[in-house]
């Protein structure tokens, strides 16, 4: 099988990068996480995922969008590549298909109440 | 948007941000940074906004985030660059085997040299310091009134030394340290060791290593622990522990076992002794003594206080203790108390009366440390030399180097990288040159125990580190930048000359030959003192004569009698003390004057026994009842000192008694030629009892009546020391000390001329293989020997000259103090030293150029012009 090999902070922010389309950057997908999982995520460490994901291809960036808080200067947009995007599908189509072979039992609550 | 506009982010780690943030990197980086930081103002606030900044800043710190100060393939190639400084200095270093060789070994003696000099002073700078206690022992001393204002002692009093503990806070340990010289007698031979009579918290206080048993023996009152030295001397290689010894003090004779052997203190503990007994089985301790009289017995107190105590809060225990000692004893008061820090009692030997280091004997440090440094100058300055002749070889690597784009920084590396490199070299062999060469022979001649003990000392790694250091760079400074400052285009073009012409060199080949001609001066001038006084006439006949030291007054009688009973005894004589030792101070009235002169009191045979020679008067006559009583012989310096013709008109008055000076003998030597001869009266003594008896025996049965005169002094003292030797031996030490230092400095100026010579030859034949096409051309058009050797002789020559002149100049006035300081009596330094010292190096100059023309004349130029 051919791998993504994407960790969970790898995969939340590649999905959190797809959520923010052309907005992405450093901040705004720390904001987002925030939002939406009511996670705290360092900023260091978010820059360090960014940067490691465009590595591996799954991201693209560019500069562009200065604004006055930030001193004139510009941020690093992140989208996702097609690479990326693949790799969110296949995770998503394995992950489904794991959930799927679990037995019927295991979903039911109940049993061994 | 205003609350914006007035805050901004934190300057310092904004500018930490900037200055390790990499470039590509930095824009994104600082503007999350700022945004979150107006996020966080906005939210909660200014402190906060600043804090989560600086957080941040820190946070960033990561390795993919950090400038390299290049990029990574520059710092690649540094690491490869350094490979190949060094490649390229080994791959000289070894195609240059015989330069190298000199000079690795030239540096390797010099280092050598210093390490024994280093390890000689340290030793007694850095006595004590490995003690793990060390900053929290003091000692008590107390500052009194003395003859001559102030005076600072290190010992106080026995009971003031016990009420320590209960005067002062803080206090971890106490112990109370006595010297005492008993007599030990172990299997019945005696010896005199010096003895620490301590508490048995002293093991606590103070560490040591153990070879046998434990630091606790002491608690046992009846143990006694040896050091290494002590234990091998008495008991060789059987096992101490357990075997049993007595030692005398004042006539009580106690039994004690062995309970510990120390480790060998290789002479770097701060107490000087042989074995450490504990302090209540002291006569002092066991008598029973009114207070006061104990508070006569000093002795040394050694307090450790708690980690972090603070001593001047010891101040008012200690102001306490001070009026205790001034109510017992008011004829004696004390000024004040003060606790002297343990590591600061070597530097204190001046300042403490009594103290526990008396001397620091700065002489012998000073000759071992002048040698030390003679010696690395004169390898320095070869290898300075040579280095700077070899750069000239690789003038067109330098040249090529250059136009490729070296710049000279990297040149300076190369050259100090090959310097490094051979410095190294020379200190690994001249650690153990040092180590198994120079430290045994210099042992045994100073009778020390040095070691390099590179496991424990810390200093000595220190050492050898700041020698590699400064070597590398006093050596290697001046020719690398000198060679990397040429220019490449006059270098390519052949413009650039060096070479052995430049005055630097002949400045430094100078300086060599001065020092290696005062150092041949110091040996050979004191090699001439030696032997002129080994010759010496001592003013008497000392063959034939045994003396024996007499411990107790009661001995000296039947001791007396006994010894002139035996057969090859003819006659014997009693004396104070002994020609050939040191003989105690008088003050003698004369006229209206005060004089210092030694007195020699002893029975009325005791000069003819001896053999003095008569100048002038009589010798006493023992059946006269005045020459016992109102008669005295004196020498003739003390005719001199005073001024004085014999017979003389007045008499002399020692002690309010007046005596006659019925004779005059010719000067003789009492103590050693270090000292110059003193004004002596000897007096015939009516006293029935002396300290020691001197026997005249037949003709040469010294040697074999010592062993009968040595048997019958132990019958008649069974618990004393015997002291007794041959009249012949009396200046034995001195001799063997001065020999000592003879052998060193014979040694140094060996080593000085071979490392001159060395150099020289290195200079000579590097030159010669630089210019030898051009003698070879010269040869061919029919230069003949002479004219080469003119040719090659003259620059050597004229330095040779100079430094004879410099040298001879300082040589009289440096050996000459030197050999004063010494001697007072010595050869001066004449023409026999200068004069060898000049021939000798002569000869090695003209042996050395010699050698190298030599070459020439068997040289075919047509071979040699030929090649290339």
């Amino acid at each position: 099988m051919k791998g993504y090999h994407l960790g969970e902070l790898e995969e939340l922010i590649l999905l959190t990068v797809g959520i923010l389309d052309q907005e992405a950057y450093g901040v705004s997908v720390l904001e987002e996480i925030k939002n939406q999982t009511g996670r705290k995520v360092n900023i260091s460490a978010i820059h360090t995922v960014l940067n490691r994901l465009e590595d591996k291809g799954f991201l693209k960036s560019e500069m562009g969008g200065a604004t006055e808080e930030r001193g004139g200067r510009r941020k690093r947009l992140f989208t996702l590549s097609a690479t990326g995007r693949a790799a969110i599908e296949e995770v998503k189509t394995l992950r489904n298909k794991m959930y799927d072979q679990i037995p019927p039992f295991a979903l039911d609550l109940s049993y061994g109440h | 948007m205003d609350t914006k506009q007035k805050h901004f982010p934190p300057k310092w780690p904004d500018r930490f941000l900037e200055f390790y943030c990499t470039p590509s990197r930095l824009e994104q980086i600082q503007g999350d940074a700022y945004e979150i930081f107006y996020m966080n103002l906005e939210e909660k606030g200014l402190a906060f906004a600043r804090f989560r900044f600086f957080i941040h800043v820190l946070s960033f710190f990561r390795w993919n985030n950090i400038k390299k100060s290049n990029s990574t393939y520059q710092s690649y190639n540094q690491g490869a660059m350094l490979k190949n400084y060094f490649k390229i200095g080994w791959r000289n270093l070894v195609k240059q085997k015989g330069t190298t060789f000199i000079s690795v070994f030239g540096l390797a003696a010099a280092v050598g040299c210093c390490m024994v000099a280093y390890l000689f002073i340290a030793n007694i700078w850095f006595k004590g310091l490995h003690q793990p206690n060390k900053d929290e022992i003091y000692q008590l001393t107390y500052t009194a009134e003395g003859e001559n204002g102030l005076v600072t002692y290190g010992s106080v009093g026995r009971p003031l030394a016990e009420m320590i503990p209960d005067k002062l806070n803080m206090i971890q340990r106490t112990t109370q340290v006595m010297r005492d010289f008993p007599i030990l007698i172990q299997k019945n031979e005696s010896y005199n060791q010096r003895s620490l009579y301590v508490d048995p918290t002293f093991m606590e206080m103070f560490v040591y290593r153990m070879d046998y048993g434990y630091p606790g023996a002491l608690d046992d009152p009846s143990q006694v622990i040896l050091t290494h030295e002590l234990s091998e001397k008495l008991f060789g290689d059987t096992h101490p522990i357990g075997q049993e010894l007595s030692l005398v003090t004042n006539g009580e004779e106690k039994l004690y076992k062995v309970g510990g052997v120390l480790a060998d203190l290789h002479d770097m503990d701060m107490f000087t002794f042989d074995l450490l007994v504990n302090i209540e089985t002291h006569p002092v301790s066991t008598d029973d003594i009114p207070l006061k009289d104990s508070w006569r017995d000093e002795l040394w107190a050694f307090i450790q206080v708690e980690k972090g105590a603070d001593i001047a809060q010891m101040e008012s225990g200690l102001i306490s203790l001070t009026k205790i000692q001034n109510q017992v004893n008011p004829e004696k008061p004390y000024q004040k108390l003060e606790l002297v820090a343990f590591s600061d009692l070597v530097y204190k030997v001046g300042e403490i009366e009594n103290g526990v280091r008396d001397f620091l004997g700065l002489g012998p440090q000073i000759l071992l440390g002048a040698i030390g440094l003679f010696i690395l100058i004169l390898a320095i300055f070869n290898y300075v030399n040579i280095s700077v002749l070899m750069a000239s070889k690789r003038l067109k690597e330098i040249g090529i180097r250059k136009v490729i784009g070296s710049r000279r920084s990297q040149l300076v590396f190369q050259f100090l990288s090959e310097n490094l490199m051979v410095c190294l070299f020379a200190m690994i062999l001249g650690c153990l040159l040092a180590g198994f060469i120079f430290l045994p022979g210099f042992n045994e001649i100073a009778s020390k125990n040095l070691k390099i003990d590179l496991l424990r000392d810390p200093f000595i790694w220190m050492f050898m580190g700041g020698m590699l250091v400064s070597i590398t760079l006093i050596s290697g400074l001046y020719p690398a930048i000198y060679v990397s400052s040429f220019k490449p285009i006059n270098i390519l073009k052949g413009n650039q000359k060096i070479g052995s012409k430049s005055t630097f060199t002949s400045v430094l080949l100078t300086f060599q030959f001065t020092l290696a001609i005062i150092s041949i001066v110091a040996g050979i001038a004191f090699v001439q003192t030696n032997y002129i006084n080994s010759n010496r006439d001592w003013g008497y006949d000392s063959a034939d004569k045994i003396i024996v030291n007499v411990p107790n007054q009661e001995d000296y009688l039947p001791l007396k009698n006994k010894l002139s009973a035996l057969a090859s005894v003819t006659e014997v004589s009693g004396s104070q003390d002994y020609v050939g030792n040191w003989i105690r101070e008088e003050v003698l009235d004369f006229g209206q004057e005060k004089y210092e002169i030694s007195l020699l009191n002893a029975e009325a045979n005791y000069p003819e026994l001896l053999g003095l020679q008569l100048k002038q008067g009589r010798l006493f006559n023992s059946d006269l009842i005045s020459d016992t009583q109102e008669s005295v012989i004196v020498n003739q310096t003390f005719l001199d000192q005073l001024g004085l013709e014999f017979p003389l008109s007045e008499k002399i008055t020692l002690d309010s008694v007046n005596y006659t000076v019925v004779g005059v003998v010719e000067d003789f030597h009492t103590i050693f030629f270090q000292s110059a001869i003193d004004p002596m009266v000897i007096r015939a003594s009516p006293d029935t009892t002396f300290n020691y008896l001197t026997l005249q025996v037949t003709d040469g049965s010294a040697e074999t009546t010592m062993a009968s005169v040595k048997k019958i002094w132990h019958e008649t003292v069974p618990r004393g020391l015997f002291e007794g030797k041959l009249q012949t031996e009396v200046f034995e030490r001195e001799f063997s000390d001065v020999e000592g230092v003879r052998n060193i400095l014979l040694f140094s100026a060996i080593l000085a001329v071979l490392l001159a010579a060395l150099g020289l030859f290195g200079l000579v034949s590097l030159n010669m293989n630089s210019h030898i096409k051009d003698y070879c051309v010269r040869k061919v058009f029919g230069a003949d020997m002479g004219d080469l050797s003119v040719k090659l002789y003259k620059r050597y020559l004229i330095i040779w000259g100079i430094a004879g002149v410099l040298g001879g100049a300082f040589s009289i006035l440096i050996i000459s103090n030197f050999l004063d300081s010494f001697f007072a009596f010595h050869s001066g330094v004449g023409v026999l030293p200068i004069g060898t010292g000049l021939v000798l190096l002569l000869l090695v100059v003209a042996g050395t150029v010699g050698s190298q023309i030599w070459k020439i004349v068997k040289a075919n130029p047509a071979v040699i012009l030929k090649s290339e």
